[in-house]
């Protein structure tokens, strides 16, 4: 056994910091925001144990629902919305055809360098219903005033612009990347075989990107399910753009019900862990892990 | 002239400490004077606390004697939620040693903070001095008879006007004493503008509650969220439907502007005669004297309207600093002088004040009987068409309206009723339906108040 | 005919990239306009994309409104630390999984890549009570510590240090190298376009940091930048004009920019392609 440390010590010594911080500052508060779920608490005080109140409680909190709901909406679309958008850009930014590469290049990527807090007060304001500059565009061209952040309806447009927005050139940069790597051999033994731009996409490029998509994929889950800062400055009429981590930080740090706050975290983690074991076991299953 | 005069006496009390034993000051509260640590105190404050350092770091300069080394360092929070929070996070962890010396809060925060036993008893200190101030000044911030903050400011709700555009539309404003009368004006200026010009605001968030609800209509109509053991009455309570059914009535007939509280377009829209009049707190004229540049001058301020029904005038909102319990507590007594001078030495007050104007940094009347007698607090303002803002503040809290019961649940039911109300706004419910879903949702989450 | 679809082909791809490039770009250039405005200049609708008289005096004024000068250094500070060390710690640890094998190897390599599903803000509350226990409350280090070794920055640098050729580590080996010599001789100068990829990131990210400063910082010269901007607008008692909040966030997105002008990140995206190929 002394022998067998001996001999890994090394590699171990080297992945221990990882660990380490990963047991202190994650999966320590983890566990503990587990137990405070099962509890009433206000911070002050000792915790009182009351078993599964906070999760029936929150069964019946229609605001509850509506934040998994919008989480949900921001999930999906902003898987869409980003991959289908940072592809398209990817793809121009990789044309041969593209003049002035290194303007695009420089303007494409600057809003991920800007932080989305500061963003955030700005498009409030260019968002306004009555003063914003998108409604003064829209009336100029005939079109009515909407309503963006004072209806439920349009409420969580503005987040979802935002956020893929600031996040979107990053994507673009992975994919571009994953693109750049694609060896030219293929596309030229393509077109000797006449394939045209349509079929090499759907032959070379697409299967040749989908780890990349994949991982994309992934990143931008965890990004959406705990989105905070753009529904939090952009807040609509009560809950209809809130998401789910702000509902949790507004039961914690607001009202200081932290058993419900912690229970809120919980199922956060709980699907957030339950959506990344389904995206690999289908992975695996389809022989691509 | 004379503002330059009360300038150069602040210049001079700032640049000059006086020396040893400052005895000819006003500043010398009970409170002993011993010498105080090497050390900073920290205090917590919303709004624009770098201000107040001004006074209260040249009030130190002052007394070096004392304290020779002490300096303040002040943190400016959102909110005083927030400050509430992180005092209790912090205590929680045991870090007493990041804890502030002081905090301001209200009844809210006082009341839960107290309950914690995170706040000293002011009650002794407080009651030796209590005839030089305001009647009243502590009764927001005393909990089971114990009083656990100094008081800072106590500021009405008032009603501000437009003068140029009610007279354009032959509004008298002594006719908007009464809500009635109020909503009468707004029809008048809705219908002979065309709908141009707007009565006041509506904001589609949280400030809609904070404002028209919790601390306007709702105590000037004897509205209620909770009877007396803390139970859920909102929904039935028949001030609650006098409010809301009145901030309905103006809202459903498009008297109200909708724009965000606080941010630029409102001030616009103010500055570009769509807004003409704001029914809301004493602080809004700091606001005004900062953002409006157009319509500066034009503006003046009244009583609130009543409802005729209750027949009270606005309540007020009262601010506290409350010391922390830091379990050294060394600044303690040093931070009662310095509050003490801050409310009663009547010169450097002044010069502040002025300072303030000129700056158009925040400050509100004093607490202090003697200080609000000085002409100082009479003197024309400029930005209200020389009508005395300082002296309407201190009319504004003629028969006032008893603020609403404040328990440890409602930082929760407000988050609860302004979602609700937002609905309403965005148009989504009736006021009806409003009210009913306040009531439900708080019995389903809150169930009972926690009383302090 | 293939001429006429090729030059359509080519409007349309500069069209679409010069609308993305205008959509960018716009936000930022409104935000910096309105900076230079005086206070009370109209910001609202179409009066935003005029300026009459251009002024420097919002950026003065913020100086009386927050310590700009211990807020600046603190966010330089954490950025170049924490990137810095995370550099380090990440290519460590990303070493250990690309060229060791050990029992528990693969295990663990899968073990790091399911803790990213897992987000620390989820145990905020918890966290604030750890980081008391171990004196961080209002300290840097708070911001930097939990982050030192990260599991996509793990994961990112394994990838090129996979392509490390085996020969030249066993060869320098042979020579007697060290494990350590061998990541700091061998294994470091190789990576070099990945780590400098992964440091402009990393330091984005941090510069950008708001939930965790605003969490474990509670003074004001203790605050990073972007906490004392976030802090510039709207409050009970703060009244602070449109101009000078939006000075506030040019100044704080200006050196994020001008850094990533000055590094030209995005033109070596080539160095990102390893991250991803799994």
């Amino acid at each position: 056994m002394t022998g067998a440390w001996k001999k890994y010590r090394i590699p171990y010594l080297f992945i221990s910091p990882f660990f380490v911080l990963f047991l202190v500052f994650q999966l320590i508060p983890v566990v503990w925001t587990l137990y405070i779920s099962f509890t009433e608490w206000n911070g002050l005080g000792k915790p009182v144990w009351v078993g599964w109140d906070n999760y029936r409680l929150m069964a019946q909190d229609y605001m509850v629902s509506d934040a998994l709901r919008n989480t949900v909406v921001y999930w999906i679309s902003g898987v869409a919305i980003i991959l289908l958008l940072a592809l398209l850009i990817a793809l121009s930014l990789n044309s041969p055809r593209l003049r002035f590469k290194r303007f695009f290049k420089t303007t494409t990527f600057l809003p991920y360098v800007c932080a989305s807090v500061a963003m955030g007060l700005i498009f409030g304001m260019l968002f306004d219903e009555n003063a914003g500059l998108i409604n003064e565009i829209l009336a100029a061209l005939g079109g009515p005033r909407v309503p963006w952040l004072t209806k439920s309806a349009f409420a969580k447009i503005p987040v979802v612009i935002l956020f893929t927005w600031r996040i979107i050139p990053w994507f673009t940069i992975i994919l571009l990347s994953g693109l750049l790597n694609i060896s030219r051999e293929y596309y030229e033994a393509a077109t000797v075989d006449g394939a045209g731009t349509w079929r090499q996409f759907f032959s070379i490029t697409l299967p040749l990107l989908r780890h990349i998509m994949f991982f994309c994929m992934l990143t931008i889950t965890v990004d959406t399910w705990k989105m905070f800062n753009e529904p939090y400055i952009l807040a609509g009429p009560g809950s209809s753009n809130t998401s789910l981590f702000q509902l949790m930080y507004q039961y914690a740090f607001q009202t200081f019900k932290l058993g419900y706050a912690s229970a809120l975290s919980v199922i956060l983690i709980v699907i957030l862990l339950s959506i990344s074991v389904a995206q690999f076991v289908i992975r695996r299953r389809q022989g691509e892990v | 002239m004379k503002k330059t005069l009360v300038a150069l006496l602040l210049t001079a009390a700032l640049l000059v400490p006086l020396s040893a034993g400052g005895s000819k000051e006003a500043g010398k509260g009970p409170g002993g004077s011993k010498v105080y640590p090497e050390g900073d105190i920290l205090i917590w404050a919303t709004g624009q606390p770098q201000f107040r350092k001004m006074y209260y770091q040249a009030f130190l300069d002052r007394h070096r004697d004392i304290a020779p080394k002490v300096n303040i360092e002040v943190v400016s929070l959102k909110t005083m939620a927030e400050g509430q929070q992180k005092l209790a996070m912090y205590a929680l962890s045991g870090d007493y040693k990041s804890l502030p010396e002081v905090i301001m809060l209200d009844t809210v925060g006082v009341v839960e903070l107290s309950t914690a036993g995170l706040l000293q008893d002011v009650t002794d200190y407080y009651n030796k001095i209590a005839d030089q101030f305001v009647d009243g000044a502590v009764a927001d911030s005393t909990v089971k008879g114990r009083i656990f903050g100094l008081p800072d400011a106590v500021r009405p709700q008032l009603l501000y006007y437009n003068v140029p555009i009610l007279k354009k539309y032959g509004i008298d404003p002594a006719g908007m004493s009464t809500f009635d009368g109020y909503y009468q004006a707004g029809r008048q200026l809705k219908e002979k503008s065309g709908g141009e010009v707007f009565l006041s605001y509506v904001d589609p968030g949280n400030w809609t509650w904070r404002y028209w609800g919790r601390r306007g209509l709702m105590p000037q109509a004897g509205a209620r969220i909770w009877d007396d053991q803390g139970n859920i009455v909102i929904g039935s309570d028949p001030g609650t439907k006098l409010a809301l059914n009145f901030f309905d009535k103006l809202n459903t007939e498009g008297l109200l502007y909708k724009t965000r509280m606080m941010q630029q377009p409102i001030y616009e829209a103010t500055d570009s005669g769509k807004i003409a009049t704001f029914y809301i707190g004493a602080h809004w004229a700091e606001f005004m004297r900062k953002n409006l540049t157009r319509t500066a001058g034009e503006w003046r301020v009244m009583n609130a309207p009543v409802f005729k029904e209750v027949g009270k005038g606005g309540a007020p909102v009262s601010t506290f600093f409350c010391l922390v319990d830091t379990k050294t507590n060394e600044y303690t007594e040093l931070f009662k002088m310095l509050w003490y001078d801050f409310q009663t030495n009547i010169d450097l007050r002044n010069a502040w004040v002025a300072e303030m104007e000129k700056l158009k940094g925040p400050y509100s009347n004093p607490v202090s009987k003697a200080m609000l007698a000085h002409p100082f607090w009479q003197e024309p303002s400029p930005f209200f068409d020389g009508q005395s803002f300082r002296k309407a503040e201190g009319d504004g809290l003629a028969n006032p309206s008893k603020n609403m019961m404040v328990t440890a649940s409602d930082a929760e039911a407000d988050i609860i009723i302004s979602a609700e109300l937002e609905k309403y706004i965005a148009g989504e419910q009736s006021m009806t339906q409003a009210i009913a879903a306040m009531d439900r949702e708080l019995k389903l989450k809150v169930k009972k108040a926690k009383l302090p | 005919m293939m001429a006429r679809r090729s030059s359509l082909h080519s409007a349309l791809l500069h069209g679409f990239m010069l609308l993305v490039a205008l959509v960018c770009i716009f936000p930022v250039l409104w935000m910096s306009l309105i900076a230079l405005k005086t206070v009370g200049e109209r910001v609202t609708g179409f009066h935003a994309l005029t300026i009459s008289q251009p002024t420097l005096e919002n950026f003065r004024r913020l100086f009386t409104l927050i310590p700009l000068w211990s807020n600046l250094f603190n966010s330089l500070f954490t950025t170049i630390v924490g990137t810095g060390t995370t550099l380090f710690f990440c290519s460590l640890a990303g070493f250990a999984f690309a060229k060791y094998r050990f029992p528990g190897r693969n295990g663990l390599f899968y073990f790091v890549i399911a803790t990213m599903m897992i987000s620390a803000e989820a145990g905020a509350i918890p966290l604030f009570i750890i980081m008391r226990r171990l004196n961080l409350i209002n300290s840097l280090w708070s911001l930097i510590i939990p982050r030192i070794a990260t599991a996509v920055g793990i994961f990112y640098l394994r990838q090129y240090i996979l392509d490390v050729p085996d020969e030249l580590i066993e060869a320098a080996r042979i020579d007697g190298a060290g494990d350590f010599g061998i990541f700091r001789r061998i294994v470091l100068p190789n990576i070099k376009p990945a780590l400098a990829s992964w440091a402009s990131i990393t330091a984005i990210v941090r510069w950008n940091d708001f939930f965790w400063p605003l969490l474990f910082l509670n003074k004001n010269s203790k605050y990073t930048l972007m906490v004392s901007v976030s802090m510039l607008p709207v409050s009970d008692g703060l009244a602070t004009p449109w101009p000078i909040i939006l000075a506030g966030t040019t100044l704080v997105i200006l050196p994020a920019v001008l850094y990533y002008l000055g590094m030209q990140i995005f033109q070596k995206s080539g160095s990102f392609a390893g991250a991803v190929k799994g």
